[in-house]
């Protein structure tokens, strides 16, 4: 009996030897075979932040990609880098299981029997790269010849929107309306809905190029940046975004195609985007219209008064909302110093209104 | 207040900058804006001087004198001249003339600069290139200036460019600030905003052609603050008047060398 507990233990020693001893080294082996477990990589999420995928542009996208006209009028990037630029390195991640995650980078479906994949680009995927794009280069080489109906016979100081209409159509400028058409589509609300429910329509924003025929035009071959020079114009953002539905506006109530029945505000892009012509990048690029560009008709006597009427009703009740030009979001606050010159009078802050 | 927040206050302050967030709606009581009207006068029109760079540099007119001086005894080398150098088509240096183009971006290319007895022989050459390349004749159409040689292209453009920079790249050394630059509208007017007071030249650098002449300003202005330059405009002209604040100084241009 004594020596009941030690054969016991002896047994189970053995028991555990023949049951796990075995199958231990072979599981060693399966670990030593497998790739090491590393941090937590989704593979089904491409990134050209990685490190490892800001080789060349070319050593994956071919430009333009082989049958480019079974999707475009032009040449371009239509489709994504093929199978051997993600295999030279995810050899492991392709043959790793039955479906690989890695392949919904690119395919709707992940089987062998399924080659379809997403547009390029994902529609759906954030964007990874921002464009540089100089606007002064630019206005310097697009701009056009002048018609002969600006020819005037002598100095006189009218304001562009009065000019180069013999007839009453509205003038046709073609400058800046080489990238920037009539919007056609209804801008997206912002997240929280538009503000006081004011929605702008169409015609409140022009369009911004979205695809390579904008520039390619001119930057296929030869002229740099070229098509192949792809870091020529996108740098890789600091992080993924999402392309902005509306842009920005301080006054969401201007509408390009208004200005009465004369259409006052169908003008040459400049006369009210007095800064566009000396930005030299599209980062940072603020389209802004001072204030004197709106009170030459806005706020003149003898016309209208719009700036001067709002400044005196925010007199009388500090708390008045500007709603002539903005929403409630801006037109609660103070008004800025310009709109006080321009009233001529000294600015004062809402809280110092008695 | 926390921290970071005082310090941007602080170098607001120091910079006279507003940190409103629509800094540039808001003209700053501390900087002004000078508004440009260059007209001139060719035979008995007189028009607004469209689409011109004019540059606005730091400092009086004596503190630039012999950077401007110098500028203007550069050889002048005209559009016209630079093109029939290269051998470029009658055609190709009317089209350029008739846009004042100092490229062939500048207009759009037409069905009738292509096909017809207007056609430029050098815009044919490229849309037939352009349509073996891009299997469409619309397409190698719109993207013609893909396959006009480098030189006849934007040469003119490029090389006035260097000249500029290096200008530019001088005055900016000397004076330690950076020099900026507009361009005129339709009707030759632009605005310089958001400008520290003080004395400035605004000048075209490089002559520019009207006709048969070459045009230069070099006209010194101040900035005052808070000028919100809604009074009259700063009127340049080739020409006269009572209005003119800065004449052009203007030349014949040289004939081609041989």
């Amino acid at each position: 009996m004594k020596c009941r507990p030690f054969t016991v233990a002896l047994l189970i020693g053995v028991t555990a030897l023949s049951l796990f001893g075995q199958p231990t080294v072979i599981g060693q082996r399966r670990q030593s075979a497998r790739p090491p477990v590393r941090s937590e990589v989704d593979y089904s999420k491409f990134s050209h932040a990685t490190k490892k995928h800001q080789a060349a542009c070319n050593s994956c996208h071919k430009v333009p990609t082989e049958d480019w006209q079974k999707v475009k009028t032009y040449p371009d990037i239509t489709d994504y880098p093929d199978h051997a630029a993600c295999v030279s390195c995810h050899r492991a991640q392709f043959f790793r299981s039955a479906r690989p995650p890695i392949c919904a980078v690119c395919h709707t479906k992940i089987s062998p029997r399924d080659d379809v994949r997403f547009p390029f680009r994902n529609p759906a995927g954030q964007l990874q790269f921002s464009t540089v794009f100089p606007h002064d280069k630019h206005q310097d080489v697009i701009a056009r010849r002048q018609p002969q109906s600006t020819l005037e016979a002598g100095f006189a100081f009218r304001r562009a929107v009065f000019l180069g209409s013999i007839d009453d159509k509205p003038p046709v400028y073609n400058n800046c309306s080489i990238c920037h058409s009539q919007q056609v589509t209804a801008p997206t609300a912002p997240t929280g809905g538009w503000i006081d429910g004011f929605v702008p329509d169409t015609s409140s924003f022009k369009s911004a190029p979205s695809a390579h025929d904008s520039c390619f035009n001119c930057h296929w071959k030869s002229q740099q940046p070229v098509a192949m020079n792809c870091a020529g114009c996108h740098t890789l953002a600091p992080k993924p975004y999402s392309a902005k539905g509306s842009p920005l506006r301080i006054s969401l109530k201007f509408n390009h195609e208004g200005g009465g029945q004369k259409k006052n505000h169908v003008a040459e892009c400049t006369t009210c985007h007095i800064n566009i012509t000396k930005a030299a990048s599209l980062r940072g690029l603020k389209p802004d219209v001072p204030i004197t560009s709106c009170t030459e008709c806005h706020n003149k006597e003898g016309l209208r008064q719009d700036v001067s009427r709002e400044l005196l009703a925010i007199d009388k009740n500090a708390t008045f909302v500007c709603v002539y030009c903005h929403t409630s979001n801006v037109g609660k606050q103070d008004p800025p110093a310009s709109h006080y010159l321009i009233a001529e009078r000294p600015p004062i802050k809402r809280k110092d209104i008695k | 207040m926390n921290r970071r927040l005082m310090l941007l206050v602080v170098a607001s302050l120091l910079t006279g900058l507003s940190i409103s967030p629509i800094r540039g709606l808001t003209q700053d009581a501390k900087t002004g804006v000078l508004r440009l009207r260059v007209r001139v006068k060719i035979g008995e029109a007189t028009k607004g001087f469209a689409r011109k760079r004019f540059f606005l540099l730091p400092g009086t007119l004596e503190q630039n004198r012999s950077l401007l001086e110098g500028t203007q005894q550069r050889p002048i080398v005209t559009r016209d001249c630079y093109y029939t150098k290269l051998g470029a088509s009658k055609a190709l240096i009317d089209w350029l003339k008739q846009g004042d183009c100092e490229s062939v971006y500048c207009r759009e290319i037409s069905n009738e600069d292509v096909d017809g007895p207007s056609s430029v022989p050098e815009f044919v050459n490229a849309l037939n290139a352009g349509e073996k390349e891009y299997g469409s004749r619309e397409t190698a159409r719109k993207w013609l200036t893909t396959n006009v040689p480098e030189n006849l292209r934007d040469g003119f453009y490029k090389s006035r460019q260097v000249e500029l920079q290096g200008i530019i790249k001088q005055v900016e050394t000397n004076s330690g600030s950076k020099v900026i630059s507009v361009m005129t509208d339709r009707n030759g007017t632009a605005y310089f905003t958001d400008l520290v007071p003080g004395n400035y030249v605004v000048s075209t650098l490089l002559p520019a052609q009207i006709e048969s002449t070459s045009v230069v300003w070099n006209c010194e202005v101040q900035v005052k603050a808070g000028d919100l330059a809604t009074e009259k405009p700063y009127l340049l002209s080739n020409r006269k008047d009572r209005n003119v604040k800065c004449m052009a100084v203007e030349k014949p241009l040289p004939a081609c060398e041989k």
